[in-house]
C-alpha cells in the first residue's frame, strides 16, 4: 500500500511541472509589457525598469521560467501589489475559507447524489426514479449563480432562515454554528450541479451492476434485497463512481468562484476574480498554481481510496 | 433515419427540440423586431415591474427595456455558445486525428499535453486565460473554447485510432493516397457524427461557461450584455428588484435545459444498449402472470415437482418461448440430469424455481413448482428469500463472475451462512472453514482471506460449491457447474458433488450439455429441445439406448476416447428460434425420420418403456436393442 501512495506520488511530480508550464506560458501571453499592466499606465519609466528586473522580465523566457519555479518551490510567490502582501499569504488564507465551502459542498453532493443514484436505480421506472430524474435534469441546467441568487431570496431574504451572505456574523461569536447557517445555503447552491451529475452516473453505474452474475448469486444466496442493492451493487457500482467523484471535486473547487461571488465568501475564487479586474498578475498565477496543485494532490487521495477499495488495482 | 425516428418518439427530446428552435428563430429574428433600444437608458423609468406601463418584462436598474434587452442578450449568449463550442470541435477534433492518426510519439507527447490541461479545475483555467487577455466577451470565448479542446481531443482520438486500423484506410494507403488526403477523405467522414454528438452534449455547458465568465465581470463589458452579464448587474438589486436577476437566469435555465434533454434524447438514441431494454434493472424475483394457477401437482415423494412450468421473455413486441410446459421431478437423494443444447431453456428451467430468471424481459406465464407443500412460483418475495440458500440452493458456471469480485471468499460465505441464521460473526467464519475443509481446499485457514481473482478457475468453482452447502440444503441445482474447467479438474468437481450428495442425501438438479457427466452422476436424465423435455427416464436406459432420434443425434456428436473410427456427426441446422416455434414437433426440421404428421399437433410427451417417456411419434423400439442406437 506504501509503496502504491509513494508511486502514485513520483508519478505527480511530472503533472505539477507540467501545471506550472501552463500557467506560466499563459501568463507569458500578456499583451504589451507585464510591468506596465501591474504597475498600471501612470507608472514612472524607472519603475517599470526597476519591476522588469525584480521579475527576471529581461532575462530570456526559459530562463525566468526557472527562477519562477525556484522562487516557488521555496515559497516565494511574489508580492501582490494591489494587497501589498506576500502572495502565498493571501492565497492560503483565502483557501482555507474555499476549502470549507467547497469541501462541505464535495461531502454533500458526494452523498446525495450516490443516495439519490442508487434508490433511482433500484426503483427504476418507478415514481422515486421519475422525481430524481427531473430534479437532477433541473439541477445540472440551473446555472450555479442564478440558483445561489434564488436562494438568497427565498431562504434569506423572504424566509429569514439564513444569513443572506458572508462566512462569518459582522457582529457576535464566530463559532460552529455561526459557521453552518453562513455555509447552508452556498454550499447548496455550490453542491447541486455536482449533485446531479453524479446522481445519474450513479444510476447507470448501478444499473449496470444491478445485471451482473454475482448480483444474481447473492438472490440466489437469500440474501436480503437491501442488501444486495447497498452491498452487493453498491460495492461493485463504486469503483466506477470513485473517478467521477474526483472529476467533479474540479468542478466544485473551481466552481466555488461563482458561489463567492453570489455569497460574498471571502475564498480565493473572488479573489481571483478580483486580481483579474486589478490586473495582480502575480496574485493571479499564484493562486491558480496554487489551487491547481491542491486538485492534483486530491486526485491522487482519490486514486488511493480507489485501490482500497478494489483489491485487483493493488496487485 | 431510424435514429431520427427514434429521438422523435422520445417525447422530452422532442420538446426540447421544439423549445430550443423557438428560442434559435427568436434569435435570429431579433433585429427585426420592434423592440426598444436595448441599450438606451432612461433612469426615470428604472425598475419598472414586468407587465407594467414600460414594456412586457419591465426596466432594468439605467430604465432600459428588459425584453428587449432579454432578447438581445440571448442572441448573443446563444452566438457566443455555438461559437465556442464550434471553435473547440474544430481545433479538438484537428488534435485528436492527428493524434490518433499518427499514433506512436506524436500521440504521446499529444495527449500527456492534453492530460495536464485536464488535471486542471476547469474553471480555473479559463480564469487564468482570462487574467491573461484581460476581460472581454471575446477572450471569454476564446478562453471557454480553450478550455474545452481537450475533452475534444481525446474522444475524437479514440475513434480515430479505431478508424486508423481498418481495412478501407489501409487500402487507401495501399493505392498511394496522401496522409492528409486519407484523413479528408476517408478518416473525417467517419469522425464527424462524433463531434457532432460530442457539441451537442457540450453545447448548453459552454453557453453556461460564457455566461458564468460575463457574469463575474470578466466577458461582455457594458453596454453590451449577454445574459450572464445581465444576470451580474442585476445582482446588486437583487432584493429590491428580484425580477431583473429573475428574468435572465430563467432564460439560461430554458435554453440549458432544452439543450440538456435533446443532448439526452441523442445519446439514447444512440445508444443500442437502451434498445433493446437491455439496461434494464432485474426485480428481485421473476414477474409471474399466469392466467390460471395451474392445480398443484400432487404429493408424492419427489422432494421438488415442476409442473407444466412457461418462462417466456418478453422484449418489445416479441415474445420469447424459453420454457414451453416443462414436467419434472426430483426425489430426495436423486441426481437428475437436465440436459440439451444452448439455447434449449434448461438454464431458464432451474432459474425459474427460485424466481431467479432476470425479470424484465422474463415472465412465468403457467405451471407450478410443488416444494415442501407451497408452490413456488408467485410465492411472495419475503417467502421465497428465506428458501433461497438456505433450502434450496444453487451452483452457477464460471464463478469468476458469479462471485463478488471486491469481497474475499470468507465473507462470501459467512453472508451466505448469517443471511438465513443469525451466527456470531466468528463462528460463522470457524464454518466458512469447515465448508472450505468439505470441498478439499488446501490450507482453507489462509484461502478463506482470498479474493475470488486470486483463486484458480477450480478452487473458485468449489468455492460456489461450499457457499450452495453452507445452509445444508435440501435441493443443490447446479447450473452447468464443470463447463468452464479443464478435465482433470471436472472430474474431481464431479465426485466431490457425488460424495456430497451420498453423504448428505441432497437431491440434484444438475444441467449439462455433457453426456458424460451424465453417465458419471445422474440417476436419471431429462432431455430438453426447444423449451420442453423430449425424453426422460433412468440415465444407463437412455445412455445405451436412446429413444427419440434428438437424442440419438445429440449422443452422436460427442467423441468417445477409444471409440474407434466412429463417425461423428453434427445435427445439421439450428434448433428452431423460440419466438417462432413450428406446429407440431420442433425438432422435425433438422430430423432424418420426419414424416407429415410430426409437423401436426401437439406431441405428447409418452411412456415409453419401465420409468420412460418419449415425446416422439416414431420413437427407436423399445430398449433392449441397443445396437442401432448409437448410430
Amino acid at each position: 500500500m506504501a509503496g502504491y501512495i509513494f508511486k502514485r506520488l513520483l508519478s505527480a511530480i511530472p503533472v505539477l511541472l507540467g501545471i506550472s508550464v501552463i500557467v506560466f506560458l499563459i501568463m507569458a501571453m500578456i499583451p504589451g509589457d507585464p510591468a506596465t499592466a501591474i504597475l498600471g499606465s501612470y507608472a514612472t519609466p524607472e519603475n517599470v525598469e526597476k519591476l522588469n528586473r525584480d521579475l527576471g522580465l529581461d532575462k530570456p523566457l526559459v530562463q525566468r521560467y526557472f527562477i519562477w519555479l525556484g522562487n516557488m518551490l521555496q515559497g516565494d510567490f511574489g508580492r501582490s501589489f494591489s494587497l501589498n502582501r506576500p502572495v502565498l499569504d493571501e492565497v492560503v488564507e483565502r483557501f482555507g475559507a474555499t476549502l470549507v465551502l467547497a469541501g462541505t459542498a464535495f461531502v454533500l453532493c458526494s452523498l446525495l447524489g450516490v443516495a439519490a443514484g442508487v434508490v433511482s436505480a433500484a426503483r427504476q421506472y418507478g415514481a422515486a426514479d421519475k422525481a430524481i430524474t427531473f430534479f437532477v435534469l433541473l439541477g445540472i441546467s440551473i446555472p450555479s449563480f442564478f440558483l445561489g441568487m434564488m436562494m438568497i431570496l427565498i431562504f434569506a431574504v423572504n424566509l429569514r432562515w439564513f444569513p443572506v451572505s458572508g462566512m462569518w456574523p459582522i457582529y457576535g461569536a464566530r463559532d460552529l454554528s455561526a459557521l453552518v447557517s453562513h455555509l447552508a445555503l452556498p454550499a447548496l447552491a455550490l453542491a447541486t450541479v455536482a449533485t446531479g451529475v453524479i446522481a445519474r452516473l450513479s444510476r447507470s453505474a448501478m444499473l449496470e451492476v444491478l445485471r451482473q452474475d454475482f448480483i444474481r448469486t447473492a438472490r440466489a444466496k437469500g440474501v436480503r434485497e437491501g442488501a444486495v442493492v447497498w452491498r452487493h451493487a453498491l460495492r461493485a457500482a463504486m469503483v466506477g463512481i470513485i473517478p467521477v467523484l474526483g472529476i467533479q471535486a474540479g468542478f466544485v473547487l473551481s466552481g466555488a468562484v461563482y458561489i463567492e461571488m453570489v455569497f460574498q465568501w471571502p475564498g480565493v475564487g473572488r479573489m481571483l476574480v478580483d486580481a483579474i479586474l486589478k490586473r495582480d498578475i502575480l496574485l493571479v498565477q499564484g493562486g491558480v498554481v496554487f489551487v491547481a496543485a491542491c486538485y492534483v494532490m486530491f486526485n491522487i487521495a482519490v486514486d488511493v481510496a480507489q485501490s482500497l477499495l478494489d483489491p485487483r488495482i493493488r496487485t | 433515419m431510424s435514429f431520427l425516428r427514434l429521438l422523435a418518439r422520445n417525447r422530452l427530446a422532442l420538446l426540447g427540440l421544439v423549445v430550443m428552435a423557438v428560442v434559435v428563430v427568436l434569435a435570429l429574428v431579433t433585429p427585426l423586431l420592434p423592440l426598444a433600444d436595448p441599450d438606451v437608458t432612461n433612469t426615470a423609468d428604472r425598475f419598472e415591474r414586468p407587465f407594467g406601463a414600460a414594456g412586457l418584462l419591465g426596466t432594468d436598474h439605467l430604465g432600459r427595456d428588459l425584453l428587449s434587452r432579454l432578447m438581445h442578450g440571448t442572441r448573443l449568449s446563444l452566438a457566443v455558445g455555438f461559437a465556442a463550442a464550434l471553435i473547440a470541435a474544430t481545433l479538438g477534433a484537428a488534435i485528436g486525428i492527428v493524434a490518433g492518426y499518427y499514433g506512436g510519439r506524436i500521440d504521446n507527447v499529444i495527449m500527456r499535453g492534453v492530460d495536464m490541461l485536464m488535471a486542471f479545475p476547469y474553471i480555473l483555467l479559463a480564469l487564468a486565460i482570462v487574467a491573461a487577455l484581460g476581460p472581454g466577451l471575446m477572450n471569454a470565448l476564446i478562453a471557454v473554447a480553450a478550455v474545452n479542446i481537450p475533452f475534444f481531443a481525446r474522444n475524437i482520438r479514440g475513434v480515430t485510432v479505431s478508424i486508423a486500423n481498418r481495412e478501407f484506410v489501409d487500402a487507401a494507403r495501399l493505392s498511394g493516397m496522401g496522409n492528409a488526403r486519407i484523413i479528408v477523405t476517408e478518416v473525417l467522414p467517419n469522425v464527424i457524427p462524433v463531434i457532432v454528438i460530442a457539441m451537442s452534449t457540450t453545447v448548453g455547458w459552454m453557453i453556461l461557461e460564457t455566461a458564468g465568465l460575463s457574469f463575474l465581470g470578466l466577458g461582455s463589458q457594458p453596454p453590451q450584455a449577454d445574459l450572464g452579464s445581465m444576470l451580474g448587474e442585476a445582482r446588486s438589486a437583487l432584493i429590491s428588484n428580484p425580477h431583473t436577476s429573475i428574468v435572465p437566469g430563467a432564460m439560461i435555465l430554458v435554453i440549458v435545459m432544452a439543450i440538456n434533454l435533446l443532448g439526452d434524447g441523442v445519446r439514447d438514441a444512440l445508444d443500442p444498449r437502451l434498445k433493446s431494454g437491455a439496461l434494464s434493472r432485474p426485480m428481485p424475483t421473476t414477474l409471474v402472470r399466469r392466467e390460471t394457477p395451474p392445480p398443484m401437482p400432487a404429493a408424492d415423494d419427489a422432494v421438488l415437482t415442476i409442473a407444466g412450468l412457461k418462462t417466456e421473455f418478453h422484449v418489445k413486441d416479441r415474445v420469447y418461448r424459453a420454457v414451453g410446459g416443462v414436467d419434472l421431478s426430483l426425489k430426495p437423494g436423486e441426481c437428475l440430469g437436465l440436459i440439451g443444447e444452448s439455447g434449449s431453456g434448461k438454464s431458464v428451467t432451474a432459474l425459474s424455481v427460485m424466481g431467479l430468471v432476470a425479470s424484465p424481459p422474463g415472465v412465468i406465464t403457467g405451471g407450478a413448482v410443488r416444494f415442501d407443500g407451497q408452490d413456488l412460483i408467485g410465492a411472495p418475495y419475503e417467502g421465497l428469500r428465506r428458501m433461497r440458500g438456505d433450502r434450496v440452493a444453487y451452483i452457477f458456471q464460471d464463478p469468476l463472475s458469479t462471485l463478488h469480485p471486491l469481497y474475499t471468499v470468507g465473507e462470501q460465505l459467512v453472508e451466505a451462512v448469517r443471511a438465513h441464521h443469525p451466527t456470531p460473526r466468528a463462528e460463522a467464519r470457524a464454518h466458512a472453514i469447515e465448508l472450505l475443509r468439505a470441498v478439499r481446499i488446501p490450507n482453507a485457514e489462509s484461502r478463506i482471506d482470498n479474493y475470488p481473482h486470486e483463486l484458480s478457475g477450480g478452487m473458485r468453482q468449489r468455492i460456489g460449491i461450499a457457499m450452495a452447502l453452507a445452509n445444508e440444503p435440501e435441493v443443490i441445482i447446479a447450473d452447468e457447474p464443470t463447463t468452464a474447467l479443464d478435465v482433470t479438474v471436472q472430474a474431481q468437481i464431479l465426485s466431490l458433488l457425488d460424495d456430497l450428495r451420498r453423504e448428505r442425501g441432497l437431491a440434484i438438479l444438475f444441467i449439462t450439455h455433457d453426456f458424460g457427466v451424465v453417465a458419471q452422476l445422474c440417476d436419471r436424465v431429462a432431455v430438453m429441445y426447444a423449451g420442453r423435455i423430449v425424453e426422460e427416464g433412468p440415465a444407463d436406459a437412455i445412455l445405451t439406448a436412446p429413444a427419440h432420434p434428438y437424442t440419438a443425434r445429440l449422443m452422436a456428436c460427442v467423441p468417445e476416447l477409444g471409440g474407434g473410427r466412429r463417425h461423428l456427426a453434427a445435427i445439421p441446422g439450428l434448433p428452431p428460434a423460440v419466438d417462432r416455434l413450428p406446429d407440431g414437433c420442433a425438432f422435425a426440421e433438422r430430423c432424418d425420420k420426419a414424416q407429415a404428421a410430426c409437423r401436426q399437433g401437439d406431441i405428447p410427451l409418452a411412456a415409453h418403456g419401465p420409468g420412460r417417456s418419449v415425446r416422439c411419434i416414431a420413437p427407436e423400439p423399445a430398449p433392449d436393442t441397443t445396437t442401432e442406437a448409437a448410430e
